[in-house]
């Protein structure tokens, strides 16, 4: 449960709401105006809990609510802490999907749920898993992904031992936290496939969180600095170009960290997975190992939802061999998520489970035995559902497999 | 490949085709922005963004087309069936 | 300033706690405060005057009728709420009291493929549903404008209209049987006679259409058997323009009467200003412009569909109408449940410049001969009204199928009004409900009904209920007084209160 301010600044939370229901007040009335709920059925909180306190109608209403005094943040701050913020709301509803490229002008949920997670921060509302974690962030400057286990800067690129990879350079590969700690098979396939396919590439210096979390869990002043401290580093580099194998980074610097810095960020932010199409596409990368394997594909919501990205993790898979491919378009895929975004896991991991049971089990109806994602974070509790199964589902990141069907994998998934 | 970069998320000036409609992009209808200046002002939306809205519609009514129904059918080509039907009881 | 809510007395708090669950009990604001309106034109300025006192989420009927009991004793209202989706103020709460949220109970229960049936809770939406059917090669061919996000609970409860009935059907054809819990707490089955899976009987008094349409007046249904069909092989969905509305309405009429069984909708729009960005557009329409539009959609077997087609386009090329081509006519139909409502779509102040406006949606019946009147009659209103409130705009009309199984006879006869809801005031308000009144009574002056679908609830037109129904409004009474004899299914609604005055009641003291 949220904890109430104890020496609330009525004065200082008050002009800060203010901006925030001023900024997202358009948005929100729209919204609110309209009051057609195309998003319940999309939202995978709203799925399992079936409570509108947390559906994105109840989100922009709660600005509405609260420009007319009749709701503070103390009032909607635990409400906010259910969202995974993977935008399936905001690309369902009608005044983005169709009136949204018209008027230039679309719902905005996942912008208000953050607005609202940083008000209540600003106020003296922390929600307690969540507090906890960005501290450890804070101290550690990466995220605490390993539990009791610490993460520290001296293990930081410990995945990269023996691969005698260079730092700094005019491209640098961005690992993120759970990637470079807990999924180091990721990174280690990432830089066996571009390194095969004659990319240089380097690593950062000192490479801190993202700081992405810590903007979806409200607490900007942290991600902003941790933003500065990853740009300086990758000026301090040289670097013009920054390869990213995690959604949520991609989202961090193609969204917050233009937000931070305005039009001094002039670096170009390159997905890998886009990447590594276009090397299998144009021959640079060639797949040649067969990957015996019933599977399907996770649309990772920050790049389905978020951002359009659907076409290239399809193309990589139709290309690798003895893959049977069973595929769930799409637009379907805008109601899936893993549950793992936005701290949800954090804050409340017994949604996390359920949501991620859920879409393991829409898998399995299709048969498969692998359940491919493009999103290191969606992999841990995708994978942790998939074990409570009595049938056999691996969770596999579609690098490993890139990595595997390349010849490079030194241990193969099994 | 070139990946994204803050300079590409430019928008086209617009070309007024009607009035209070203008375009950016090739079939793609846009209201006149002077009409967004009073009460709600436009949002800043990326050149992503506004690609992204743009195919998921396209995705979106594709979807729809099947969900009912295994086909649509097509009205022209039926259309064109009874013109030639007319056309031929008419000689 | 934040308005003081009251509460319920802390004992009736502890009962229901101990019914559902603490987790399931939510008496804090923004629980209250996300559960008052509905989707239709909401009094923002007054909101606080429509939270419930108390959110609660059963998950079982058993649970359901435990908190009807606790309703009776502690003399609470009750109001049922499925998705919230509702066009009619069924689900907004008048007197605070209990708002039952019926969204736990989501489970599709069983497909019985022998008898064509699926058997669900109140919380399924229709076309999560149909996704659910599609491995059987079978659809629930329930489709109102809400359809992506409404429950069957609430199609129940409103009696609702699908935009492809005349084909299927509508709620009261398509959902078979289902379990009630009435105003005592009772749990009782109703349906087409006993048989679960019946469709028609006449083994006694058929309490099912009683039930359709209750408004949460009657009880709160919590679980439902509803007919399944084949998924259809085809559709054709054609768009026509014609020369001006009353052509438009003879074709209609022609279409409709044609014979042809595969129709699943006709339709008539008055102005059609472009909506949506297609490509090359312009070749056919500007922008701004108004174009009367005819249509249909046919669906079933291709054999069918195709010959049905055929003589369709043929009698609207001969009425006159210009076909406007594969990718409009596509793009309109997959597009059908998603442009009911777009504020900045709808909106346009005085000067030009776009609002966000709500899309209120007046869905009466008419009887076919009667349109062309009762359209006009419903503009002038209109326009009036938004001549002395800015916050008010015409958009258009549009005449849609409204019985079962053929078109033709009766129409709804839809009418778009923009609405400003931030800058609603009290006088604003006011001049809305009274114009509600008067699109009502036009309704009724013409031999229609004031709602096909949505239901009659909203101020305004619910005073004009007994207007419309004559003594079969107190027949009406009596049967709520019957079955709710304490007035706790959501009260206040339907002018039903007056079923509880002295000079109605049968055993007065």
């Amino acid at each position: 449960m949220a904890t109430k301010p104890s020496n609330p600044e009525p004065s200082a939370s008050s002009e800060a709401e203010r901006e925030v229901l001023e900024k997202w007040s358009a948005a929100a009335n729209v919204c609110f105006s309209s009051g057609h709920k195309y998003c319940q059925p999309m939202c995978p909180v709203m799925q399992v809990t079936r409570n509108e306190n947390h559906s994105p109608t109840a989100f922009n209403a709660n600005v509405v609510a609260m420009e007319r005094g009749e709701l503070g943040i103390e009032d909607v701050a635990s409400d906010y802490v259910h969202c995974t913020q993977c935008g399936g709301c905001e690309i369902r509803c009608p005044n983005t999907l169709f009136t949204g490229d018209m008027y230039r002008f679309r719902l905005r949920t996942v912008d208000i749920v953050k607005a609202m997670r940083a008000l209540a921060v600003e106020s003296g509302i922390h929600q307690p898993a969540w507090e906890v974690w960005n501290r450890a962030t804070d101290e550690r400057k990466n995220e605490p992904v390993l539990g009791d286990l610490e993460v520290s800067q001296e293990r930081v690129a410990s995945w990269a031992d023996g691969l005698d990879l260079p730092i700094g350079g005019e491209t640098i590969l961005f690992c993120d936290c759970e990637a470079a700690f807990y999924r180091t098979s990721l990174p280690r396939s990432v830089a066996a496939i571009l390194s095969c396919a004659g990319v240089d590439f380097g690593l950062m210096r000192e490479q801190w969180c993202c700081g992405g979390p810590a903007a979806e869990m409200g607490y900007m002043e942290q991600a902003r600095r941790f933003a500065q401290h990853n740009v300086d580093d990758w000026r301090a580099s040289g670097a013009k170009r920054i390869l990213v194998l995690d959604p949520h980074d991609y989202i961090a610097f193609t969204e917050d960290y233009p937000r931070f810095f305005g039009n001094e960020f002039d670096f170009e932010i390159v997905l890998v997975v886009e990447l590594v199409a276009e090397l299998i596409r144009n021959g640079k990368l060639e797949l040649t190992q067969p990957v015996e394997r019933v599977v399907t594909y996770h649309d990772a919501c920050r790049l389905n939802k978020r951002k359009g990205i659907y076409e290239a993790p399809r193309e990589i898979l139709r290309a690798i061999p003895g893959l049977t491919f069973r595929d769930v378009d799409r637009v379907t895929q805008w109601a899936y998520c893993s549950g793992g975004g936005a701290g949800l896991p954090i804050e409340r991991p017994d949604l996390t489970a359920e949501i991620s049971r859920r879409r393991v089990e829409k898998a399995a109806e299709l048969e498969i035995d692998t359940l491919v994602s493009a999103c290191v974070w969606s992999e841990r509790y995708l994978a942790a559902a998939a074990s409570e199964r009595e049938d056999a589902i691996d969770v596999v990141d579609l690098m490993e497999l890139v990595a595997q069907a390349a010849g490079l994998s030194s241990d193969p998934v099994s | 490949m070139r990946g994204w970069l803050l300079a590409d998320q430019i928008t086209p000036e617009p070309t007024r085709v009607a009035n209070g409609w203008v375009m950016r992009r090739d079939g793609v209808l846009e209201v006149d922005p002077e009409l967004m200046r009073t009460y709600v002002r436009q949002q800043d939306m990326p050149r992503w963004d506004f690609e992204r809205i743009v195919t998921a519609r396209q995705d979106y009514l594709q979807s729809m087309e099947t969900h009912m129904a295994d086909r649509v059918l097509s009205g022209a080509e039926i259309l064109q069936q009874v013109t030639r039907e007319a056309a031929d009881a008419d000689r | 300033m934040a308005t003081a809510l009251r509460s319920i007395p802390d004992a009736a708090l502890g009962e229901l706690r101990s019914i559902c669950g603490e987790a399931f009990v939510l008496t804090d604001r923004s629980a209250r405060f996300n559960r008052a309106r509905v989707s239709t034109a909401f009094p923002v300025h007054r909101w606080a005057d429509f939270v419930p006192d108390v959110v609660v989420l059963p998950a079982t009927a058993a649970e359901v009728s435990d908190i009807v009991r606790l309703a009776n004793a502690w003399s609470l209202p009750v109001v049922p709420r499925a998705g919230g989706t509702g066009i009619s103020d069924g689900a907004r709460p008048l007197r605070g009291g209990i708002l039952v949220d019926i969204k736990r109970m989501d489970q599709i229960l069983e497909v019985d493929l022998a008898n064509r049936t699926a058997t669900v809770q109140p919380g399924v939406n229709m076309r999560v549903l149909t996704d659910y059917l599609r491995p059987f090669g079978l659809i629930y061919p329930d489709q109102p404008g809400s359809y992506s996000q409404s429950l069957i609970g609430g199609r129940i409860g409103t009696n609702g209209w699908s935009m492809v009935g005349g084909r299927y059907g509508h709620p009261r054809d398509l959902v078979v049987s289902f379990e009630m819990v009435l105003p005592t707490g009772d749990i009782v089955r109703v349906g087409d006679g006993g048989g679960k899976s019946i469709r028609k009987s006449s083994s006694g008094y058929q309490l099912k259409h009683l039930f359709m349409g209750h408004q949460g007046t009657l009880g709160i249904a919590t679980e439902a058997t509803v007919e399944v069909v084949t998924r259809p092989e085809c559709e054709l969905p054609a768009y026509f323009a014609v020369e001006d509305w009353m052509a438009g309405y003879r074709v209609l009429g022609t279409i409709a009467h044609e014979g042809v069984a595969t129709l699943s909708r006709v339709f008539l729009y008055d102005g059609w200003r472009l909506e949506y960005p297609l490509s090359e557009p312009l070749d056919f329409i500007s922008p701004g412009q108004a174009v009367p539009c005819v249509g249909f959609a046919l669906h079933g077997i291709e054999e069918e569909v195709r010959g049905a087609g055929k003589r369709l386009m043929r009698v609207l090329s001969q009425a006159g109408g210009r076909y406007l081509g594969d990718e409009v006519s596509r793009f309109e139909w997959a597009s059908r449940y998603d442009r009911y409502i777009q504020p900045l779509h709808l909106g346009r102040a005085r000067d030009g410049q776009v609002i966000p406006m709500y899309g209120h949606a007046q869905d009466a019946a008419i009887p076919y001969s009667e349109l062309p009147t009762v359209r006009q009659k419903y503009e002038q209103i209109v326009r009036s009204l938004s001549e002395r409130h800015e916050v008010f705009l015409f958009e258009e009309t549009a005449v849609h199928p409204n019985g079962a199984f053929r078109a033709g006879g009766d129409y709804n006869m839809e009418l778009r009004v923009g609405i400003w809801e931030q800058r609603l005031n009290d006088e604003s308000w006011a001049a809305w409900v009274k114009a509600k009144r008067d699109l009502a009574i036009v309704a009724i002056e013409h031999g229609g009904s004031i709602s096909n679908g949505h239901g009659t609830v909203c101020d305004g037109e619910v005073d004009v209920l007994p207007l419309e129904l004559g003594h079969a409004f107190e027949v009406m009474k009596k049967i709520k007084r019957t079955l709710d004899p304490n007035n706790v299914m959501n009260p206040g609604k339907m002018g039903l209160d007056a079923a509880y005055e002295s000079e109605f009641r049968d055993d007065d003291t």
